[in-house]
């Protein structure tokens, strides 16, 4: 195991420290002191386990395919960015936008997420153990968001594909956003994915998917899109 | 971009170290904007004071035109401390009747001054420069108080000099300032009305319309927190702003959450601001962060958890 200690350096003396070490062989690496920088353990490409032992700013984990990242605070906007693969943990509540267009992997916030979390995803997990934000899952194209506390306004707005599961109250549903039935499958992925970060299932779910009647323009749908715009 | 920062001693301790708070806040966040840089200090000093800051123009020599000044304001209110910094001058007086009377006798004696700040508690310092840079002119480090809101900028879109520097005072109401990140952007509509009803504008920077819209509320009858209830359907554009008055602090946050902005709130005190490292820096690790929801209001007063 290796410690980087990240006072008096800047993020990008870290990151190139983080690299450093992987190249070096070494699999467990332990951030101290991050203190909300931002961009730290963006671009790791392989499989290693990194700790910040504290909050993190923008972007963490952003660009990454095959880590494991553990926060102990919580972060800024843009958790895990574009990930392909990995598994980012952020042990308290996470900024704006986490898992933005995330293509694979988990990322579970045990505390609540801020607003747009999810957005624009292509795939992969998140899983929000408090609750969610402002226009949570915005333009999501695939994947799966688990909220197992309450949402905000505008959930799951103008979302393409992929599904929301929300074990708390749904403040309100975004443009085109969908009820639909749990299915013995759902819940038997819900509960799997849970156990597996040791979270404790809420007592039910609603499921929410997209109504795709936005996919193609219709002008009856006009007054639909100049709110969603 | 623009950082701001804002801070309130919940623990009773009247001589809290706001200044010294405000400005590790401001560093972390100094590569935001560098443009220019102020704090807005908030002190129960125990006296029926006034504390009068008076811009006397974008370039000196000033001592000339700070007596004239001086001598106009002596006409109206009694003086007890004069002070010239450069092109600042601070003035400790008696609380006058009408702050906007007296505001607006002094702007009257040259069109290059301007009214920076008046109030009971509030000392407000900005220039053009980094928080370093400002420390260095005014020793904010040493201003100690109850609480306290800080900026440091970016311009997008006005000048770059000390009227447009933050915090903005909200003129003609005493104690009360604005610092905000962000774009108003019916800002030129409410400033036509506002002109139309004889409000002078300073500058052409969209945040300065935060403050005086507050304090035509608060003209009103509104309350502080009222006031900045009503401005979130008032005001359209991506905004986070803080607000300060002479016993409270508030943080606005716009209905579409594209500006950032951080809390915490312990029993000891509440810091906000723009970016977390902020938080970090100056006050450690140990206490949670969340960021307001979209459309939220959240006020404190000095006066809270005093007694709790």
């Amino acid at each position: 195991m290796k410690d980087i200690d990240c006072t008096g350096k800047t993020s990008r003396v870290i990151n190139q420290e983080i690299r450093h070490h992987i190249q070096a062989g070494e699999t467990e690496i332990h951030v101290q002191h991050p203190q909300a920088r931002h961009n730290l353990g963006v671009a790791v490409l392989q499989q290693v386990s990194l700790t910040m032992s504290g909050s993190v700013g923008y972007y963490c984990g952003g660009l990454i395919d095959g880590p494991r990242i553990e926060v102990q605070g919580s972060c800024g906007w843009g958790l895990a960015e574009s990930m392909l693969n990995g598994t980012v943990i952020v042990n308290q509540n996470a900024g704006n936008s986490a898992a933005a267009s995330i293509r694979g992997g988990t990322v579970v916030v045990r505390g609540s997420a801020s607003s747009r979390a999810g957005i624009a995803m292509k795939g992969g997990t998140m899983i929000v153990q408090g609750n969610s934000g402002y226009m949570t899952g915005f333009m999501m194209q695939k994947g799966t968001i688990i909220v197992c506390g309450d949402t905000a306004e505008a959930l799951g707005d103008s979302m393409y594909e992929g599904r929301i599961f929300v074990g708390g109250r749904i403040a309100d549903l975004g443009n085109d956003a969908v009820i639909e039935e749990v299915t013995n499958q759902d819940q038997e992925f819900l509960a799997t994915t849970l156990a597996q970060y040791n979270i404790a299932a809420p007592a039910s779910f609603q499921k929410i998917v997209s109504g795709r009647r936005l996919w193609q323009f219709d002008k009856k749908d006009f007054d639909t899109w100049r709110e969603a715009l | 971009m623009c950082g701001i920062v804002g801070f309130l001693d919940k623990s009773g301790n009247r001589q809290a170290a706001v200044g010294q708070t405000l400005l590790d806040m401001l560093s972390a966040l100094d590569r935001r904007g560098p443009d220019s840089s102020g704090v807005a200090v908030y002190a129960d000093r125990g006296v029926d004071a006034c504390v009068l800051r008076i811009k006397l123009g974008e370039h000196g020599p000033f001592e000339t035109l700070a007596d004239v000044v001086v001598e106009r304001v002596k006409s109206l209110v009694s003086v007890s401390t004069v002070d010239l910094q450069g092109p600042s001058l601070r003035l400790v007086v008696t609380p006058p009747e009408s702050p906007e009377s007296l505001e607006r006798a002094i702007e009257a004696v040259d069109s290059s001054i301007e009214v920076v700040s008046l109030g009971s508690r509030l000392e407000l310092v900005k220039q053009v420069g980094s928080p370093a840079n400002l420390e260095a002119t005014y020793a904010v480090s040493s201003y100690v108080g109850t609480h306290g809101i800080g900026h440091t900028r970016m311009s997008t879109e006005s000048r770059v000099d000390l009227s447009h520097s933050q915090p903005f005072w909200a003129h003609g109401r005493a104690d009360v300032a604005v610092v905000h990140n962000g774009h108003i952007t019916n800002y030129h509509k409410m400033r036509r009305i506002y002109e139309q009803q004889g409000h002078r504008f300073y500058t052409g920077n969209d945040s300065e319309i935060i403050g005086l819209y507050l304090a035509d509320r608060m003209a009103q009858g509104a309350s502080f927190a009222d006031a900045l209830q009503t401005s979130l359907t008032d005001f359209d554009g991506a905004f986070s702003y803080l607000a300060a008055s002479a016993d409270s602090l508030g943080y606005v946050k716009d209905p579409f959450a594209f500006k950032p902005l951080v809390v915490t709130d312990t029993p000891a005190y509440v810091a906000i601001a723009t970016e977390e490292q902020a938080l970090r820096s100056a006050l450690g690790d140990d206490f949670p962060v969340w960021e307001p929801g979209v459309n939220t209001v959240m006020t404190w007063t000095v006066e809270d958890g005093v007694d709790s």
